[in-house]
């Protein structure tokens, strides 16, 4: 159905009377039985009222400003929907992939903190990808979802920007930050791949009961997780190596890690242990997730004033033709 | 005037030609590019315990801070023009959060009233209250956006805990560099503080022994004890303070408006402060032209006898 930009126009619709009521361009004569009878000249007056008639009523409503409201349509794109998950802890402060301690440094570096560095590229991540939703969370001890799942690239976009100003918050609480981001697809039809990317420089325990309860969760609403894991340190990796610090067999992030493993839920973790790696990382969600997927799209609102005033150009055009003929007409008569 | 018959038709003809060219206008001239004075806020709300306080009002109705605060953003978010940007934060601890940098109003509108709906004492991190650092570190992140936006900073103004007169937090910056204004809510009389858990329930409230009466310094000094314990012990309670934020707004060169009844108030206080920009914006002058159209055309037809009689 028509909306109208300017309603109060339409109180005027009453004036296309006015041409029937109106003398104006008649000519006053003394007795009527004098004029001849003219079937003809009595269709045409007919015809040009009802023609200033149509004209008045077009200008009327194109002043109004009839439109078809906004709509959205689905189409079949290629993409994947992401609930991306950025730890706003306190850790993620620190200095991105520094060196082991016992190493010499050879060169200088500047250290670079993990939020920049992680805002930096998951900005470039949302613009290169045309077709996704996003969604974000925010975490820390408490997760927020501060936008629900949407095509709208600039505020996504603003919102990791304003992730990397400032410090970060207190600890991390990735039970809950993952039991939100799976409740942010409830009431969601299934439209294609669905993602939670979880970037973030730390872990958890989990106990098997939270296990459990993310397992069925996640397997419920069929998603898929990716952790994107900042290293703080060069040395260290998720999977456990032959020779290392018997210290990082305790770490939380290998304990999260342990967990998402046991979970029947598909998991891709993708360490990032320099920038090249983060890259890398990036770019493997990139190529994987191009499944098909249905995207909604916002047609802008459309404006039909247009025919209307074409209506009433051509009504006062041919208006304007009879009164020229009208008045090329009488200046004979006048003449003689 | 008289009109004569010949000239009627003339005249009629002449009308009806401007109105086709009118029309004609409306339809085929180009959008023409307006310029438009903006300029961009930084909004930032207080989610801190005392905002629970159910004593401030908006527009005749009374309900907590936060709800006041809310609507007060609301209100702004609607009154901007679009071309303008703005942004959200949060203040709890001693620093604000931003949550969004500054975006286009109309085109994100939803987002962002959603955003605003999603803000809540719960989200808060740490149970203090360091009005001032805030409203310190919210200036200098504000260096760091371009261009830089305005800060409007909605609070009650209660720190906890409290401030010594003199020993003041330092301001580090120069006063004005970001202009802005301190938005209080809330109302005079002193008020039990709803108490907020770790997962930000509501839990009773503050009482008289949960928080610190005097500045840290006041309260380190031994000698000062017997006068400090003389002082009346109401830091538990909280009320707008209007004065201690009337002079951190001085410090900081911000304006500052006391519980605002819409955001005319503080575009006012933002007036000649704020950092403005042009904005284009496409103005379509086919309203003109086709109501130009109408008004040529009405004259055809309107009874001339009212505007100078006929002859025949």
């Amino acid at each position: 159905m028509w909306h109208w930009s300017a309603p109060l126009w339409l109180w005027l619709l009453p004036v296309v009377l006015l041409p029937w009521l109106s003398h104006n361009t008649e000519k006053r004569i003394v007795w009527s039985a004098l004029v001849p009878a003219d079937p003809i000249s009595t269709s045409l007056t007919l015809l040009i009222k009802g023609l200033g008639s149509l004209t008045l009523a077009a200008l009327i409503v194109g002043l109004a400003g009839p439109y078809s409201p906004e709509q959205i349509t689905e189409r079949q794109g290629r993409g994947a929907e992401f609930i991306i998950m950025l730890d706003r802890s306190r850790s993620m402060d620190e200095a991105f992939a520094r060196q082991p301690l016992n190493t010499l440094p050879t060169e200088r570096k500047p250290q670079r903190r993990k939020r920049e560095i992680a805002g930096e590229y998951l900005f470039e991540f949302i613009d290169s990808r045309p077709d996704d939703r996003f969604a974000y969370l925010m975490f820390s001890n408490q997760a927020t979802q501060l936008l629900p799942l949407s095509y709208n690239k600039t505020t996504v976009k603003a919102v990791v920007q304003a992730g990397r100003l400032g410090k970060g918050l207190s600890k991390t609480n990735i039970v809950d930050a993952l039991t939100m981001a799976a409740e942010m697809y409830q009431g969601e039809p299934y439209r294609g791949s669905r993602n939670v990317l979880l970037i973030s420089d730390g872990g958890e325990t989990l106990t098997r009961e939270e296990e459990q309860f993310l397992t069925d969760l996640y397997q419920d609403m069929q998603l898929n997780i990716y952790w994107i894991y900042l290293k703080s340190n060069q040395g260290m990796s998720l999977e456990p190596g032959d020779d290392e610090p018997l210290m990082w067999s305790d770490l939380p992030e290998r304990k999260l890690h342990e967990s998402f493993n046991r979970m029947a839920v598909p998991y891709t973790p993708l360490e990032a242990g320099t920038l090249e790696e983060f890259t890398a990382a990036v770019n493997a969600i990139d190529r994987e997730q191009y499944a098909p997927l249905i995207v909604e799209q916002r047609l802008p609102r459309e404006p039909h004033q247009d025919i209307f005033l074409i209506i009433a150009l051509i009504g006062s055009g041919l208006l304007f033709v009879s009164y020229l003929y009208t008045l090329i007409g009488v200046r004979q008569a006048y003449r003689q | 005037m008289k009109l004569n018959y010949q000239n009627r038709i003339a005249l009629t003809a002449g009308l009806m030609l401007t109105t086709f060219l009118a029309v004609a206008a409306a339809l085929w001239l180009p959008k023409i590019d307006h310029a438009v004075e903006v300029s961009d806020a930084m909004i930032v709300l207080d989610i801190t315990d005392s905002m629970n306080v159910e004593d401030a009002t908006w527009q005749g109705e009374t309900l907590s801070r936060m709800d006041a605060a809310k609507q007060i953003a609301r209100d702004m978010l609607q009154d901007m023009p679009c071309g303008s940007k703005a942004g959200l934060a949060v203040f709890s601890e001693a620093r604000s959060l931003i949550l969004i940098n500054p975006v286009e109003v109309c085109n994100n509108y939803n987002d962002l009233t959603n955003m605003l709906e999603m803000i809540n004492p719960p989200l808060a991190w740490v149970r203090s209250s360091e009005v001032s650092k805030a409203v310190f570190t919210a200036i200098r992140q504000m260096r760091a956006v371009d261009p830089k936006p305005s800060i409007v900073f909605i609070t009650d103004g209660h720190e906890s805990p409290p401030v010594h007169p003199e020993l003041y937090p330092k301001f580090p910056g120069t006063p004005g560099e970001i202009a802005g204004v301190l938005v209080g809510v809330g109302g005079d009389e002193l008020m039990p503080i709803p108490k907020t858990n770790e997962e930000g329930e509501i839990e009773g409230v503050w009482d008289v022994n949960d928080v610190m009466h005097q500045d840290v310094y006041a309260s380190q000094r031994g000698d000062l004890a017997e006068e400090n314990a003389r002082k009346p012990r109401t830091e538990h309670l909280s009320e707008q303070k209007r004065s201690h934020l009337a002079d951190l707004a001085n410090r900081v060169g911000f304006g500052f408006v006391s519980s605002p009844s819409n955001s005319k108030a503080i575009f006012n206080a933002l007036k000649d402060k704020a950092e403005t920009r042009l904005e284009t914006v496409k103005f379509d002058p086919y309203h003109w032209f086709a109501g130009l159209a109408l008004l040529l055309f009405l004259l055809v037809y309107l009874p001339y006898s009212l505007l100078g009689g006929r002859s025949d």
